[in-house]
């Protein structure tokens, strides 16, 4: 309760996911196919970044899913909005309903990341049973800072091939004081970025030595 | 042995209710009703599982094996986990309905970042006759296999000691680079990892 007293009359800075949940919902002419591709990438990175969040016991962590978390509700808004416009026929009717319940499913499996995400923000102390039980799963999530003598530095994450050359997945990048979400095969890496990886044993070795310099190629 | 065991619960349905979304996708981008059904049984399974955690906990608390707090976190846990293999459902059933799937279904989760492949095990393959663990098809092209077909039987989530046969038909999720790799290691175009 003491925590909470002394934000009372100081100027706060809005979390980027109140921001989001107060935007007025307009409509924008984008298509079904975009809003669903786009929900169906949230749904698969939002459940990796909350158990990310819980692991490294981070709190930045857990407002990014915070935030992907609004913004879906906003996709799933969106999608339904757009889908009405596009029944002409009964037909049309029964196949965007199948349409809009991968939606809401997608919706819903980024609501139980929250939930997961919001597993930080207990007062009860109920972390360090979380990191024990992850660590035994079968894909690990896993952070590695980038040294400067790496190759992969300066390298961009698609020329790398990481993925396809070690099956890890990177889910989120920090640079300095940012974070880079889903970086994509465009994104580069630089030396003292940390990543947040998810992948087996085996694909962390390989990767580990690489961004540490040891191993020279993928 | 009792904690463990309901540790052990939280992180099968963790892992189940991650390869039932993966599965609930990929039987819509196929179009395959069989892929579905199997989401149907695991979520029964899911569901039994957090149930038998349920008691599990209250009688780890009752006898002091874990904490409130614990127990508390690992339910939570798995409920997150269950809902979302809820969710996995909830796209399957689309794919079991009567209805046609509208096109846009298909070309919304073939563009996303992930992509699904199916590919069939060609006997020339250097693949045949081997384990998945011995492949290391996860951590060499960035595929993992989330289930294969071999003759009329099915095989969701396999492990590291599934063998790999002619014929056989792998489900796999993973880049795209990754994808082209996989398909050409099984039709026996390529014979390197």
């Amino acid at each position: 309760m003491k925590k909470r007293k002394s934000i009372f009359g100081k100027l706060q800075r809005t979390p980027k996911w109140k921001k989001e949940e107060f935007t007025e919902i307009e409509y924008e002419p984008t298509t079904v196919k975009e809003l669903l591709t786009e929900m169906k990438d949230i749904s698969e990175l939002i459940i990796d970044l909350a158990y990310s969040a819980v692991l490294l016991d981070n709190d930045e962590i857990a407002e990014e899913v915070k935030y992907l978390e609004v913004r879906m509700d906003k996709l799933n808004y969106d999608i339904r909005m757009i889908s009405m416009m596009a029944a002409r026929t009964k037909e049309d009717a029964e196949q965007l309903a199948g349409i809009l319940q991968i939606a809401e499913a997608a919706e819903s499996i980024s609501n139980a990341a929250g939930d997961i995400a919001n597993l930080l923000a207990l007062k009860e102390k109920t972390r360090p049973i979380l990191p024990k039980l992850l660590s035994k799963a079968d894909e690990k999530i896993f952070r590695i800072k980038v040294l400067e003598k790496s190759k992969a530095c300066n390298q961009k994450i698609g020329d790398l091939k990481i993925e396809s050359e070690t099956g890890m997945r990177i889910i989120a990048i920090r640079r300095e004081n940012y974070w880079i979400y889903n970086p994509q095969s465009g994104t580069s890496i630089k030396a003292d970025d940390w990543l947040i990886i998810r992948g087996t044993d085996a694909g962390y070795e390989e990767i580990y030595k690489f961004l540490t310099g040891e191993l020279k190629v993928l | 042995m009792k904690e463990k065991a309901a540790e052990e619960i939280v992180l099968e349905i963790k892992d189940k209710s991650e390869l039932m979304v993966d599965l609930a996708y990929s039987s819509v981008l196929y179009d395959n009703k069989t892929i579905a059904e199997e989401v149907y049984e695991l979520e029964n399974l899911v569901d039994n599982l957090y149930r038998t955690l349920q008691k599990k906990s209250l009688e780890d608390v009752k006898k002091g094996v874990h904490s409130i707090d614990d127990t508390l976190t690992l339910l939570r846990i798995a409920h997150a986990g269950e809902q979302i293999a809820d969710a996995a459902q909830e796209i399957a059933d689309v794919e079991l309905r009567d209805v046609e799937l509208h096109p846009i279904l298909k070309m919304s989760i073939r563009e996303s970042d992930i992509v699904f492949t199916r590919v069939q095990v060609s006997p020339q393959s250097i693949l045949c006759g081997k384990t998945l663990g011995q492949l290391k098809l996860a951590s060499e092209t960035g595929m993992m296999v989330i289930a294969m077909r071999h003759r009329d039987r099915w095989l969701y989530g396999p492990n590291k000691n599934t063998k790999i046969g002619p014929d056989d038909v792998l489900f796999a999720k993973g880049p795209e680079d990754g994808e082209k790799h996989l398909i050409e290691l099984a039709r026996g175009t390529s014979q390197e990892i």
